[in-house]
């Protein structure tokens, strides 16, 4: 029985299998804005929900979806992202993003940060970004 | 020889069917606006065009995704242009957003993303006047989907049409794309059409 419950205590151990791939943002002057792109792959069998963003890059941080109605573009802020088992989910651009509103500081082209990243069951995650156009 | 009448015929319609597959959208040729760009220099709009064609971007700078899109296809459109070594055309960035989009915020915006400002303006300028180039354009903006930070400052972006516009040598508007989706191949032949 102890052996059996052990054994299930390996497999339980909270591993993350939240992998975040392809993060880069926008480049931006300082007091301007910047979204932040990236693919979440989740190889758990368990969903997980991405609710947090944390970054001292802009004075605030959310998470966005940019909507079409009609000719018609805007965006609104969402509160998580639920990324199911054994698949992936993609912030790019004309879709999910980042939104980081008013920079503290410039972001050119080729420069890095990193950015936090929370998760209900992985935790968080940090996460490196690269500033492409 | 009847035939080769029938086949000529057949490619007369087809070559002034392309011809008029570029309809005039809307004339603004007869509308003067004074308007300011990204060296606060007085730009008549869409005056200063005349004679050219024109690539006409709706942008406000606060935009992080959409605008930026819509940006980076203007400077493919700019690239693909350059590589087939079609001159004459004329760059324009107009931001519904003068309120916020003063002119050394669009000088900024073209600098971070390399723009060469050769051919290429970043226009702003009076709300009233670019309200009525909106409205000249049927261009729509609505303020909306506001952010708070902690300190209870109010953030707006706007819900807006998704546009690049094509302005022939009179003019006159030909045609409008979706801004962030533009098939770039797709306006190169027809600036071409119009050249
Ligand atoms: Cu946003």
């Amino acid at each position: 029985m102890l052996r059996i419950i052990l054994l299930l205590l390996l497999f339980l151990p909270a591993k993350s299998f939240i992998q975040i791939k392809d993060a880069w943002m926008r480049p931006a002057a300082r007091g301007m804005n910047s979204a932040v792109y990236f693919e979440i792959i989740n190889d758990g069998s368990s969903a997980d929900t991405l609710y947090a963003v944390k970054s001292d890059l802009a004075k605030l941080t959310e998470m966005h979806e940019t909507y079409q109605r009609g000719n018609m573009t805007g965006m609104r802020k969402v509160n998580n992202v639920v990324v199911k088992p054994k698949s992936s989910f993609k912030f790019q651009p004309g879709s999910h993003h980042i939104m980081l509103i008013t920079m503290q500081k410039e972001m050119k082209q080729g420069d890095k940060a990193t950015i936090l990243l929370r998760f209900k069951r992985s935790g968080d995650i940090k996460v490196n970004v690269e500033v492409k156009m | 020889m009847r035939y080769v009448f029938f086949i000529l015929f057949i490619c007369v319609m087809i070559i002034s069917g392309c011809k008029n597959k570029l309809p005039i959208e809307d004339d603004i040729s007869s509308a003067h606006f004074m308007l300011v760009n990204q060296d606060s220099a007085v730009v008549e709009f869409p005056d200063y065009l005349r004679g050219k064609i024109a690539v006409m971007g709706f942008i406000f700078t606060n935009c992080p995704d959409i605008c930026p899109l819509t940006t980076n296809n203007m400077q493919r459109i700019k690239a693909e242009l350059e590589k087939e070594n079609i001159k004459d055309v004329l760059f324009t960035s107009l931001s519904f957003d003068p309120a916020r989009d003063k002119p050394f915020v669009l000088k900024d915006y073209a600098r971070i993303r390399n723009i060469d400002l050769k051919n290429w303006q970043f226009l702003t300028g009076q709300m009233s006047v670019v309200d009525s180039i909106k409205k000249k354009m049927h261009f729509f903006a609505v303020a909306a989907d506001t952010s708070y930070s902690e300190d209870g400052k109010k953030y707006y972006f706007f819900v807006h049409t998704d546009r690049i516009s094509l302005i022939d040598r009179q003019g006159r508007v030909r045609k409008n794309y979706k801004g962030s989706t533009i098939n770039i191949g797709e306006i190169v032949n027809d600036i071409k059409q119009i050249m």
